[in-house]
């Protein structure tokens, strides 16, 4: 009997995986076709039906398509991407990437940063449970940049992001700026850092500088916190797999 | 209504429960019990009255994580910015809870016969006295079963619960039983209100929301997260398997990423005791640098050491906590 339901356990989870690889196939080839049939019949198959929602603006509805890319192209889709985002009714202030794929692919992750930029989000941060983009930072802004200039164009300074390394990382100036800015994080910017904030602090009681009943929220929340987002929400995109893959958010409302 | 449900699976539920445990199951899920509020307003039902069936559900899933061989769960039933809510709704949770806390005490014979444990998390001093009370009560009467574990997350959030940690851990400094270069991720692990448990596997949210509200942030860093659209009240047998199925199908991709989280930290360990012996023989050999073997006999004894003063520690806080339980229990004895 213990055999027989391995077996049913090993064809459900088949059929579960199948499920789930029609359903992506099926998003990327219905994301062109309209039509309020095709909706209901996503809907009833309850699937999300992306971007649809958006009302349409209609300057934007008749230009080029995505495929197009040159700078008339490029102008189009972004005041396409502004209008999406200005009829949102709310958009997150701070966007995380959290990348739990073995095989990184830097376009896929500079294409995601521009969207959110080109949408109004001020804040994205990336994160990889190896800490691959950010030993590799240089070929990451390498990839944004030359996505942004495919995409949005590139005389527009407006989405030159800055980039930052890691969670201590400090903005190259002191004016307060509008650019988007990217950060890109490893494990150690998680659990590493609390642990590093809690090993300071304990070196302070230990010097008899600090007692610790002195420890509370808002002390670790000022070691903890970066320098330039102090965003107490932060919405968090996770890759294809349902984890946060390591990565531990000091955050009100993660 | 009782914590403890009796009764066996329909035949439909058995058939599929088997077919689930011929996987791999989680040991240990955390359940974020969200939409009873809503509930309640789709019903044209009072608060209070979604809040109780929300109770009445948590009893039910409680009997199908038995049957499933979940020998643990943790909820989230009361979270610290929950007292920022209304007088009226926060004071009618406060009596939800301490009317199920008295219950559960009229059923100590029951929880000895299934043998579950009992744990309260939180910063339980933020509650009245009467309640801190009876939660110690519960807790003291079931702290020696061992079959299965229910965690109940009140007056909790998880900054609160890892600043806690780090607040024990600067104690253990003040007291002398740990160095400040002891503090590591496993000693605060340690220092949670968790951490009689093991890490959940699986996190389970309701209602559809799409956030952690605060709760297991450190704990649920390698678990499978899934969110189900159904308001708790209405949460199935089938909603329950179909997160346990979320489950398996990433059990491996994250049994990975624990294991190369386990390595990380054994290194990272390691780099911090050679990094506190290479400053200590710096002291003793006058800038002459010490040969191999006698650093690494230096770091054998450090690192046994420094386990036994974690031991230490670890004990006392132990015994912290549980006077505090007990010195609860003393004290409705005396009034």
């Amino acid at each position: 009997m213990a055999l027989l339901y391995g077996l049913i356990w090993r064809l459900l989870l088949a059929l579960v995986r199948i499920k789930r690889a029609t359903v992506s196939w099926l998003r990327v080839r219905l994301r062109t076709w309209k039509g309020s049939f095709w909706q209901r019949t996503m809907a009833a198959l309850l699937l999300p039906v992306p971007v649809s929602e958006f009302k349409q603006n209609k300057a934007g509805a008749n230009q080029s398509s995505d495929g197009d890319d040159d700078g008339k192209g490029a102008g189009s889709r972004r005041s396409r991407w502004i209008s999406d985002g200005i009829s949102l009714e709310k958009l997150p202030v701070h966007i995380g990437l959290v990348v739990a794929e073995e095989e990184l692919s830097y376009t896929d992750i500079a294409n995601i940063v521009v969207w959110c930029m080109a949408v109004g989000v001020s804040y994205v941060s990336v994160y990889d449970h190896h800490g691959i983009f950010q030993k590799n930072n240089s070929s990451l802004q390498e990839e944004i940049v030359r996505q942004q200039h495919n995409l949005l164009g590139g005389d527009d300074s407006t989405f030159n992001m800055e980039l930052l390394k890691n969670g201590s990382d400090k903005p190259q100036h002191f004016v307060v700026s509008c650019r988007p800015i990217v950060k890109v994080l490893s494990p150690e910017d998680g659990k590493h850092s609390i642990v590093q904030a809690a090993r300071k602090l304990c070196h302070s009681v230990e010097k008899k500088e600090w007692s610790s009943k002195d420890i509370s929220v808002s002390v670790l929340d000022i070691l903890l916190r970066g320098p330039i987002i102090d965003t107490d929400h932060i919405t968090i995109i996770t890759i294809f797999i349902i984890n946060t893959a390591g990565y531990i958010m000091w955050k009100k409302e993660p | 209504m009782s914590w403890i449900r009796e009764g066996e699976l329909n035949l439909l539920e058995k058939i599929s429960a088997n077919i689930l445990m011929a996987g791999p199951m989680p040991k240990h899920v955390a359940f974020i019990m969200d939409g009873n509020r809503r509930f309640a307003r789709k019903k044209k039902l009072e608060r209070h009255d979604g809040h109780m069936q929300g109770f009445n559900k948590l009893a039910e899933t409680l009997r199908w994580c038995k049957h499933l061989n979940i020998p643990e769960v943790t909820v989230y039933a009361f979270s610290i910015e929950n007292f920022k809510r209304s007088k009226e709704e926060v004071d009618g949770l406060l009596d939800l809870a301490r009317q199920k806390f008295e219950r559960l005490l009229e059923e100590q014979e029951n929880l000895e016969k299934h043998g579950v444990c009992i744990r309260v998390l939180g910063d339980l001093n933020m509650l009245p006295l009467d309640l801190q009370e009876v939660i110690a009560k519960a807790v003291v009467m079931t702290k020696n079963h061992n079959k299965c574990f229910l965690n109940v997350c009140f007056a909790y959030t998880s900054r609160y619960e890892i600043t806690n940690a780090v607040r024990e851990m600067a104690w253990g400094v003040e007291q002398g039983l740990i160095k400040a270069s002891d503090v590591s991720e496993a000693l605060l692990s340690e220092c949670l209100y968790s951490s009689n448990s093991p890490n959940p596997d699986l996190l389970i949210r309701t209602s559809g929301e799409v956030r952690l509200s605060d709760f297991l942030l450190w704990q649920t860093s390698h678990s499978c997260l899934v969110f189900q659209s159904v308001l708790w009240p209405e949460y199935s047998f089938w909603n329950l398997c179909e997160a346990i199925v979320q489950y398996q199908l990433n059990h491996k991709s994250i049994q990975k990423a624990r294991e190369l989280h386990r390595e990380e930290q054994a290194l990272q360990q390691l780099e911090a005791d050679c990094a506190c012996i290479a400053e200590h023989l710096q002291h003793q050999g006058n800038g002459k640098p010490a040969d191999a073997q006698r650093r690494q006999e230096a770091l054998q004894h450090y690192t046994v050491a420094r386990e036994e003063r974690v031991q230490d520690f670890l004990q006392a806080l132990k015994h912290k906590r549980d006077t505090f339980f007990t010195n609860l229990c003393s004290e409705t004895v005396l009034t």
